[in-house]
């Protein structure tokens, strides 16, 4: 079993948060996360973050768009 | 038998009423695969062309000819493979032949060769601030704000957050749409959040959205 220091699980949280690592490191960084304020901490600012972006990029795209891009499309095929 | 046809009627017909052509029978079943399957994926594109072209205009244009080129190379789609990384894949080309010719500048190359300092450290930025602060902070940031802070970063950086954050797109599939290594898009991930947060920090910080260290320990 591979045991994080805080420096490491700081470093992971990223891959950690986008479940880009092996399952055993997985399970070992949530093991540190949950006895770990500082770390717990350093994630939770990471998530909040990641939902601060996520919130922010809301835009729909304008009503028409899908109607003008087949319509470009259309027209380039009779061409 | 259409393209007979279009020839036949080059020019007046086409400037008039080119609707009135008919398209050939698998024309028409290539464009409506095509609607039924890309078409659907178009505001996910939307949003990543926000990002790339910073300005909802410039962003249509960008889908735009996206789609058209993804619709010419069609055919060379497989079937079952990610639609959405190939169509990402073809718009981060087209954003880059078309409107970025600048990304081919030497000076611009370097990004991911640049140290912390050189970016601007955001734990130098955000060291005076406690972390439970900053989190309260970021909650009550507008969305307006974060939005623009995204686009202040640089496009290598941000393109990354978005598709790995927003889009909830795998590291591997980011390094294929990006054209760079899985390390690559790692780094700019860590790199491009850090500076977010710096910029976030900051703002917060001057509009008051993080007074005083201690305002959370008084009560």
């Amino acid at each position: 079993m591979a045991e994080f220091d805080c420096e490491e699980t700081k470093a992971l949280v990223h891959e950690y948060l986008h479940n880009e690592l092996r399952p055993e490191d997985q399970k070992d960084i949530t093991t540190h996360l949950a006895l770990c304020d500082s770390c717990e901490e350093e994630y939770d600012l990471e998530v909040n973050l990641n939902k601060a972006i996520t919130r922010s990029c809301d835009e729909d795209p304008p009503q028409q768009l899908a109607e003008k891009v087949l319509d470009f499309i259309r027209k380039s095929e009779s061409n | 038998m259409s393209v007979v046809l279009d020839q036949a009627v080059t020019g007046r017909l086409l400037d008039s009423e080119p609707m009135t052509i008919q398209p050939s029978k698998a024309t028409e079943d290539k464009i409506r695969d095509f609607e039924q399957q890309a078409i659907p994926l178009m505001p996910q594109l939307y949003g990543a062309a926000l990002r790339w072209t910073r300005n909802p205009s410039d962003a249509e244009d960008l889908v735009q000819e996206a789609m058209a080129k993804a619709f010419v190379a069609w055919a060379q789609y497989q079937q079952g493979t990610n639609l959405k990384a190939w169509l990402y894949r073809i718009m981060t080309n087209t954003h880059i032949n078309s409107y970025n010719k600048k990304a081919k500048d030497p000076s611009k190359g370097g990004l991911d060769d640049l140290e912390d300092w050189q970016l601007g450290d955001a734990k130098s930025l955000t060291a005076t601030t406690s972390r439970s602060a900053e989190l309260e902070a970021l909650d009550n940031l507008p969305s307006e704000v974060i939005r623009k802070s995204l686009l202040e970063i640089p496009e290598e950086f941000r393109m990354v957050v978005y598709y790995a954050v927003v889009d909830g797109l795998p590291y591997a599939e980011i390094a294929e749409v990006m054209g760079t290594p899985v390390g690559t898009v790692m780094s700019r991930l860590h790199r491009g959040k850090k500076l977010l947060r710096a910029l976030l920090a900051e703002y917060a910080r001057e509009q008051g959205y993080l007074s005083t260290e201690t305002n959370t320990e008084k009560s």
